[in-house]
């Protein structure tokens, strides 16, 4: 059970409430959420300052235009904000934050983080070829619904961690079918109920965990599995790498777009892997043919092994990637599987060390023998 | 040096006119085949179909078997053929001979990282084709049977009809031996063949061929010595070869002028720049995948444009919001400066663009126009400096003077 | 944190003082972050001033010193050199200009109060981000290596091995000399006799400290001041190469004449017995001064400034060596009639305008004029010209002796190229500075003396030998240690993809190519921290060590609160 401040508005519009009295109230000195670019539906992460500028803050629009952890990582990456920020981010961009400051990526001090159960985002591309006016509005009531949306992500649709971690305060959406007259705020934390002293609006005490987030869950978890079985399709081993990966152009887009590869410069894209002509040569007179440029699938794979201990599936690697390939899809995969061997999630608690910079006597001795 | 003006005098007059009976693609690939059979070279670098994939790759091969799934000219461009042949031969020369069959684009990208020391283009042979450009790699993946229908018109007609990419459309670089550097008036047409400064040996003709035959155009000595070494004579005439180009090339530069114009009024102003550019997530896909961007890590991505908190938190203050990621004009105006006089204008931005912004079509806008004050052109001519490498004391005197104001 | 930052601002006895309200900018600035003290003192250079910063120092512990006084150019080194004696590193220490940037240029005293404020706050914020760079030292070579062997040359090498150098004097031809050698003799108060040049040669040749390079060409040069490494490639002995180290070097390697046959009115080639200067030298040398026929000539044109329009530019010597041919003349052929065209006469030195007289006197005719054009006619040359006033009038002459601009030497540019040295317009080596520095090169330790500056005579090109030769055994000391640039550039590797477009930019040469890397290399002792590698690299993977990106934003940032 938890205290919970409701706001009489729909869940929009409270939230934006929410946010104008932090701001106004100065007991915050900035609000970083999503704000309207434009007419056409295009958002934009955004520290906003002055309350005007609130009127154009959408802080549960459905689209992610950029992983917000990554956003927030870099922002307080040289040293901590020395002033209290609120930030609304999802569950998995919450999570990658906390990820990356296990890896000393970013500070939490000073952020007061609020969070919402998600109900998924839209892909990127319902920007530009307008279906996203119609997509948003069937987004609220799939929500309410505790349903998944048609058209939301495959990523999104096959999540089961909608409710965040080591947030200060979620704003609860799915499955609550008063969405358009109430706004409720969970507040999770000390923090959480301190910042809303003399907010508008009153305490009760609920459980976020219902029947309803359990029932999306369950949803979830299906399309997760099915989502996991389609990767099959390709087969197994080498040859279904090779297939998967066909149309890689080695861009490196996704390990741009991921929140938690956060290498200045990272090793595939350094000389490490540029090699003397005498070695392509050799290689090719072995193989009779080899693949330009090299290493597509190695990239990959070596990706993997260095950061899917951590990955949040939020998805940002299959948006940008220009030629269609699932990586997140795969990436969660073997992410799962890998983080089920250490019994770990990723960004539940900043207090638990990454798997792989810990060393445990007791365990996985089943190899040993 | 503008080298977009084409005459025909200069241009390659004698060639090999091959029979393409069973297609131009099997044609070729034959071709390339025999090449390999009869030593003309080493190894051959080509698009190959991925087997059980519609998806394309570079594979530098051997074995002529692999070559029954090659196409020079794929549906799409994959990985810009430039970018292959740097990951190739960034270190170091090739010690055995290479042909290399690439679009034009990605001819004279090579070319200009070359200049850059980027690749090493010893014991390769470039070798050109005539392109009529590539589809949109989003569309392409869709509905690949579809694109490909598409494609196979686009072959046919040449240029009648847009379904290819923007840049593509409007490109009138589409043949290379038009645009080989032009030399003074007094020498002959036969010296001039020697004189080109050749950044290819050889290059395929398909304009006028009609897809019933293709010309092999020997550019060069070396060029003509492959010719021979495949048993092929190089004294056909190139008349209706020649004549077709130039009348694709009359269009295309028709069009261009028109689109550019066009998209100026479209981008013209720090508002409607910007706009252009709203939807932007500064994913740095268009970086990545353009050729020229040859920087082992972009100063964008680099540390130098992270900063304090405070510093973020008084610009916010400056203007009430500060939006995140932080300066997406600064990348893209500061890409522009870095590489736009050696764009090729070959596309692979707008391809990778998740947001659909037409990234080429501005940058190849920009390109046109900041090439011509130069007086370059880049990937033409091997010995030519990059202009910002090259000091010349006199040029833009223009700049001299301030402006009166009124 | 904890810096502590002493700022002092100098009165600069009243320069400042005046033009700044010094006590409202102390009061500014003492409240800045990390600011321990903020004073002012009446002038900072002073003995006084420098004890005072050294005290100050000392006694308050400075991490960091900020002065707010002159510009740089006059007296960073010296507020550095105090630090250093102060135990405080040199370079964790800005030197604010509020003299020149502000004191002398804006009038009105609160502006220039406001701006030296903003100033000082920025090198504040800027002086925190320093690194305490440390100087480093070389051992030098002293030894110098001469191009050319002609007069400049030749008393560059006798006065630098009569200092016990040893010397490296690399001549293009077979013989030492140069011009003059051609010459049968001098001016008359240059002390007529070339026997002294003569002398000059055979002490050279004589003195062990000097190794004698005839037949002989620069090939290649590499290095630094004190640190030179030059290929010399020799046409006898078998073309071999040799390569010698040193640690400094002088290019003398003179003049040519302007050919006159780019100026065809002369008839210069094509008509008989019109010679050019050096010519005539020669002939005056062999004796006999004859025409083609074989008789001695009774009339002689002498024409100045062949060649003067073309080039731009005036040659110095010509009017004088064309009276001392008149006068030759009129010595070794009494009778004959001499006349003299010029456009303007140049006598600058103190006994030349008595030596023109006596050749007026002598009856020697001096004509102003031009638009010339020369023709044969009737077996003699028809000289036609335009006088001064405009009247166009002719003479009939059995000889003339042009007198053509001097123009760089044969291998100047190729020169050029191997030292990495400006030529100006004109095509001569470039100086750092005509009048405040003409000597020297923008390449430290390389100099030029003589002719290959420019035109002058005897006298003028042994003082710049001399002083070239000065200026190297004052600064390259046996033993002596070389303290190259410390703010110089740096290149990170991993970040560093090989395009060389740094190197292309680097005026100074300081930039190489490692092969097998695959990356350019910064020579930190030659570099000299100008920065234009750091505008050309588009990655950043190149960067200043003491203009960072840090330092610069916080300094504009801070300019711009």
């Amino acid at each position: 059970m938890s205290n919970v401040l409701k706001i009489k508005k729909g869940v929009e519009q409270g939230a934006n409430e929410l946010l104008k009295f932090l701001l106004e109230s100065e007991k915050v000195k900035g609000i970083f959420t999503l704000r309207k670019m434009n007419e056409n539906g295009a958002v934009s992460y955004s520290l906003i300052t002055h309350p005007k500028e609130l009127q154009n803050a959408v802080p549960l629009f459905p689209l992610m235009p950029v992983n917000a952890g990554k956003i927030l990582s870099g922002f307080t990456l040289k040293k901590a904000i020395n002033e209290p920020i609120a930030a609304v981010l999802r569950s998995c961009e919450l999570r990658a934050f906390i990820e990356l400051i296990k890896r000393t990526q970013g500070s939490l001090e000073n952020f007061l983080l609020i969070s919402s159960t998600c109900g998924g985002v839209y892909p990127l591309k319902s920007l530009t070829d307008g279906t996203y006016k119609e997509q948003v509005s069937q987004y609220w009531e799939s929500a309410k619904n505790a349903e998944i949306s048609s058209d939301i992500r495959p990523t999104c649709a096959a999540c089961e961690y909608f409710i965040p971690q080591q947030a200060d305060m979620t704003i609860a959406i799915v499955g609550k079918n008063d969405l358009q007259q109430e706004c409720s705020i969970f507040l999770n934390t000390k923090k959480g109920e301190e910042f809303t002293i003399g907010a508008p609006g009153n305490i009760v005490s609920e459980d976020i965990d219902t029947k309803e987030t359990a029932k999306l869950r369950e949803k979830r978890q299906e399309q997760k599995k099915k989502l996991f079985d389609e990767l099959e399709k390709n087969g197994s081993g080498i040859k279904a790498l090779v297939k998967t990966f066909a149309a890689c152009l080695s861009c490196h887009g996704c390990s741009k777009a991921c929140p938690i590869c956060y290498c200045t410069l990272c090793d595939f894209d350094s000389k490490t892997h540029e090699y003397l002509p005498s070695s392509h040569e050799i290689e090719l007179e072995q193989k009779g043919g080899i693949r330009l440029p090299p290493g597509t699938i190695f990239f990959h794979i070596g990706r993997m092994i260095h950061m899917v201990v951590s990955c949040v599936n939020c998805g940002m690697c299959s948006d940008v990637c220009p030629v269609n390939i699932p990586v997140s899809t795969i990436f969660s995969k073997v992410g799962d599987s890998l983080q089920k061997l250490f019994d770990y999630l990723p960004g539940k608690d900043i207090e638990e060390p990454v798997p792989f910079g810990t060393y445990k006597e007791e365990e996985f001795t089943e190899i040993g023998e | 040096m503008t080298a977009t003006q084409i005459d025909s005098n200069k241009m390659p007059t004698k060639g090999a006119i091959v029979s393409a009976e069973e297609g131009i693609n099997k044609t070729i690939v034959d071709i390339f085949k025999k090449s390999l059979e009869k030593k003309c070279f080493d190894a051959i670098l080509i698009p190959v179909r991925v087997p059980e994939t519609e998806a394309y790759a570079w594979v530098l091969l051997k074995d002529q078997s692999l070559l029954d799934e090659a196409n020079p000219l794929p549906p799409i461009i994959s990985v810009q053929g430039a970018k292959a042949l740097r990951s190739l031969t960034k270190r170091g020369k090739m010690t055995q001979n290479i042909a290399a069959i690439l679009r034009p684009c990605e001819i004279r990208a090579a070319v200009e990282l070359s200049k850059l020391k980027q690749i090493h283009l010893d014991n390769i042979s470039l070798i050109s084709i005539d392109c009529p450009g590539a589809m949109p790699l989003s569309d392409y993946l869709a509905d690949p049977e579809k694109s490909k229908k598409i494609y196979k018109n686009v072959l046919e007609k040449w240029g009648e009809n847009n379904s290819v990419r923007p840049v593509c459309h409007i490109c009138n670089r589409f043949s290379l031996p038009s645009l080989l550097p032009r030399k003074s008036e007094e020498t002959s047409p036969v010296e001039q063949d020697e004189a080109n400064l050749p950044s290819i040996d050889l290059h395929i003709g398909l304009l006028g061929g009609n897809q019933e035959k293709i010309f092999l155009i020997p550019v060069n000595p070396k060029g003509r010595k492959i010719l021979e070494e495949l048993e092929l004579k190089s004294d056909d005439s190139l008349d209706i070869w020649q004549t077709k180009v130039s009348e694709v090339q009359d269009k295309k530069e028709k069009i261009r002028k028109e689109f550019n114009l066009e998209l100026k009024e479209k981008i013209e102003g720090q508002e409607k720049l910007t706009a252009m550019f709203n939807e932007c997530i500064n994913c740095h896909n268009c970086m990545r995948v353009c050729p020229i961007c040859y920087c082992q890590q972009c100063f964008f991505d680099s540390g130098a444009l992270t900063l304090s908190p405070e510093t973020y938190l008084s610009r916010s203050e400056k203007k009430g919001a500060l939006r995140f990621p932080l300066d997406t004009m600064l990348f893209h105006l500061g890409r522009m400066s870095h590489m736009v006089l050696s764009c090729v204008s070959c596309g692979v931005c707008e391809d990778a663009c998740p947001m659909s912004i037409p990234v080429a079509q501005i940058f190849s806008l920009v390109a046109d126009q900041t090439q011509k004050s130069f007086d370059y052109a880049p990937g033409i001519n091997k010995e030519e400096p990059l202009p910002l490498q090259d000091f010349l004391e006199d040029e833009f005197h223009e700049v001299e003077t301030p402006k009166e104001v009124n | 944190m904890n810096e502590k930052i002493g700022v002092y601002v100098c009165e600069c006895g009243p320069n400042i003082s005046e033009r700044i309200d010094i006590d409202r900018v102390l009061e500014e600035i003492s409240s800045a972050e990390g600011v321990k003290v903020a004073k002012k003192f009446g002038l900072l250079c002073s003995n006084d001033g420098k004890n005072y910063l050294a005290d100050e120092i000392k006694k308050e512990e400075l991490t960091h010193l900020v002065v707010a006084a002159c510009s740089p150019r006059e007296h960073e080194q010296t507020f550095m050199n105090v630090c250093l004696e102060a135990g405080l590193n040199p370079y964790l220490f800005q030197l604010i200009n509020i003299r020149e940037q502000c004191a002398w240029m804006i009038s009105d005293k609160e502006e220039a109060t406001r701006m030296a404020i903003k100033y000082i706050h920025a090198g504040i914020s800027r002086v925190t981000l320093h690194k305490p760079l440390l100087k480093k030292e070389l051992d030098s070579i002293p030894d110098v290596l001469i191009i050319g062997g002609g007069i400049s040359g030749i008393e560059a090498a006798l006065c630098l091995a009569g200092k016990d150098r040893k010397v490296y004097l690399v001549e293009k031809t077979e013989l030492l000399g140069g011009m003059v050698k051609k010459f049968s003799e001098l001016l008359p108060y240059q002390g007529s006799n070339l026997a002294v040049i003569e002398e000059k040669i055979e002490q050279v040749q004589n003195n062990e400290n000097v190794e004698i390079l005839t037949s002989s060409e620069v090939e290649d040069v590499r290095g630094f001041l004190g640190n030179f490494e030059a290929v010399i490639k020799s046409k006898s002995n078998g073309s071999g190469t040799k390569e010698i180290k040193i640690g400094a070097i002088i290019v003398a390697t003179g003049f040519k004449l302007f050919d006159p046959k780019n100026t065809p009115q002369f008839g210069y080639g094509k008509i008989e017995n019109v010679l050019d200067a050096l010519e005539f030298e020669e002939m005056s040398a062999s004796g006999k001064i004859l025409l083609k026929n074989g008789n001695p000539p009774k009339s002689v044109a002498l024409i100045h400034c062949v060649g003067r329009n073309e080039k731009g530019y005036c040659s110095k010597v010509c009017c004088l060596y064309s009276i001392k041919f008149a006068r030759h003349l009129q010595d070794k052929l009494p009778g004959i009639d001499v006349s003299e065209f010029y456009s303007d006469l140049c006598l600058p030195d103190k006994a030349d305008q008595d030596y023109f007289e006596e050749a007026k006197k002598k009856g020697i005719h001096f004509i102003r004029a031009d638009d010339f054009e020369l023709k044969e006619k009737d077996g003699k040359i028809n000289v036609e010209y335009k006088a001064a006033g405009g009247k166009k009038d002719s003479i009939a002459v059995d000889m003339t002796i042009l007198a053509p601009a001097m123009v760089p030497s044969e291998d100047t540019s190729k020169l050029a190229e191997i030292l990495n040295l400006p030529l100006d317009e004109t095509g001569f080596f470039k100086e750092v500075h005509e009048m405040l520095d003409p000597i020297s090169t923008p390449i430290e330790g390389v100099y030029v003396a003589g002719c290959a500056l420019g035109p002058k005579n005897i006298p003028e090109s042994i003082i710049q030998s001399q002083a070239a030769s000065g200026k190297i055994l004052s600064s390259l000391i046996p033993g002596k240690k070389i303290e190259p640039e410390v703010k110089v550039s740096e290149i990170r590797e991993e970040f560093c993809t090989g395009c060389q477009t740094c190197l292309s930019v680097c005026f100074y040469g300081a930039i190489s190519f490692d092969e097998y890397k695959g990356i350019s290399v910064v020579n930190e002792a030659i570099c000299r921290g100008c920065g234009s590698c750091v505008g050309s690299c588009p990655s950043g993977a190149i960067r200043s060590k003491h203009f960072t990106y840090p330092q610069l934003y916080r300094e504009v940032l801070q300019a711009l609160r």
